[in-house]
């Protein structure tokens, strides 16, 4: 026989080629009509590839990349693109956990800082207490400057503050930025001085977890190099905002 | 601040970010412990057709190296394997619905998902670049082939059937499904004429059609 010919006298089963994938050219194109038009044919192929799916279980499984999962999850949260402050609280919202959170901020935010804590301040009339697990909370700092914020997030169970900075804190060698937490009705607190260009974690002392927990706001200052000399701010206070539940 | 944390109940979220890494290094074919325990594919696909966001994170981790090792077989390309692996999630997110425990099995039918996004992404790349009706009509294709798949009985049968036939058959059986060529390619892979081919899976599929149906 001639190797060459196209045996369409060969009984097949189309619908059998189209769910198996080998098919090309016209006869795809005609599988392809068939399967818009004729629902018989449809469900033929769907049988078809109930028969064939199995051998996809033979497949060795390869584990993805670990940053496959988050971007899957913002695809699926609604499309959120770039560091955009308003959508990133409504994504931490949605989603709440605190590794939400951090990869969100691992994503939108392209400069850390770094938080280089001063011994923790322990206040006299509060006795430190063991904070109980929480939910994290987030707070967006505004700078007042167009394209730079900074978003900071808490962790009570891991008493672990987390800061990140997108865009330029405006700054000079004279002068630090220094952290503060200001509990309600009460005086600010300081959590040491930032440097730029650095990821931040820092973990509280008990007295400070708490102040969090109460719904502080964070703050920044300028103050000289190596922090107020007082123990307060003296500095203007060039970005603050308030602890919400994230 | 008592109230804060009285008020909340376990997060679920909470569970699932931490599950979600722990997963990562679980072996896909064991169960996981998914908030009351285990959960079967089945019930985590629902669960996720509900807007359940814990429980289709315990799907991927359950799944997603299953479906990627398909991605990546078809496309071997870790890049577009990735690109389509997202594709495929973002789908079974929004078509979780359409699944039905009682025509396929979970896994099937998330693999035939996987392999249908993968097969579009392959026909698209081989097409020249004024090809777009082309990659239109094979676009709007994929979605027929997951909504009725076949019954999960057959499913089973499958490999006995397969053992069935002959060797050349087989292995070409197998490789234009899990490697996605097509007829042209395969004989173009194995050097025989295009009808020498044809003729080895046709008739390989009318006899695994006939075991499969006995």
């Amino acid at each position: 026989m001639s190797d060459d010919r196209d045996m369409t006298d060969e009984p097949h089963d189309l619908a059998a080629e189209y769910a198996l994938g080998v098919l090309a050219g016209d006869e795809l194109r005609r599988a392809q009509e068939l399967a818009r038009t004729d629902s018989g044919f449809r469900d033929e192929v769907a049988r078809w590839a109930g028969r064939l799916g199995p051998m996809l279980e033979d497949v060795e499984p390869v584990q993805p990349p670990e940053d496959a999962w988050g971007a899957i999850r913002e695809r699926i949260e609604g499309g959120v693109e770039g560091g955009n402050v308003v959508q990133l609280r409504r994504r931490v919202t949605q989603w709440r956990g605190i590794a939400a959170a951090m990869t969100a901020l691992a994503a939108c935010l392209a400069i850390f800082i770094v938080v280089r804590p001063l011994p923790p301040v322990q206040t006299s009339t509060q006795p430190p207490q063991a904070v109980p697990a929480a939910a994290p909370m987030l707070a967006m700092l505004g700078t007042g400057q167009q394209g730079t914020k900074v978003v900071a997030t808490w962790d009570p169970a891991a008493r672990q503050l987390v800061l990140a900075v997108t865009g330029e804190m405006p700054s000079d060698t004279r002068h630090s930025h220094e952290l503060w937490v200001i509990p309600p009705g009460g005086k600010p607190q300081s959590l040491g001085t930032m440097d730029k260009g650095k990821q931040m974690h820092m973990r509280l002392a008990d007295a400070l977890a708490q102040l969090l927990q109460q719904g502080a706001t964070i703050a920044i200052s300028v103050e000289p190099r190596g922090g107020s000399p007082s123990g307060a701010p003296t500095g203007p206070v060039v970005a603050s905002g308030a602890l919400t539940r994230a | 601040m008592g109230d804060c944390m009285a008020r909340r109940p376990p997060s679920a979220d909470l569970v699932f970010s931490r599950s979600t890494q722990v997963g990562m290094k679980r072996r896909m074919d064991r169960p996981v412990d998914f908030q009351t325990g285990s959960a079967d594919l089945a019930a985590l696909l629902s669960a996720s057709a509900r807007g359940d966001r814990a429980a289709f994170a315990a799907l991927y981790q359950r799944t997603s190296a299953k479906l990627y090792g398909i991605c990546l077989r078809l496309l071997g390309s870790e890049a577009e394997a990735q690109d389509v692996l997202q594709d495929v999630y973002v789908l079974v997110w929004h078509k979780a619905a359409s699944f039905d425990s009682g025509k396929a099995s979970a896994i099937t039918w998330l693999a035939t998902v996987a392999r249908n996004k993968s097969i579009d992404r392959l026909r698209r790349r081989k097409l020249p670049s004024d090809g777009l009706d082309a990659a239109a009509e094979i676009e709007d294709d994929s979605p027929t082939a997951f909504e009725l798949i076949g019954e999960a009985q057959e499913a089973a049968r499958l490999g006995r059937c397969l053992d069935e036939l002959e060797e050349r058959a087989r292995s070409m059986i197998r490789a234009a499904f899990l490697d996605g060529a097509t007829y042209p390619e395969l004989a173009d892979r194995e050097g025989v004429p295009l009808g020498t081919m044809k003729s080895w899976i046709r008739r390989g599929l009318l006899r695994l059609r006939g075991c499969l149906e006995r």
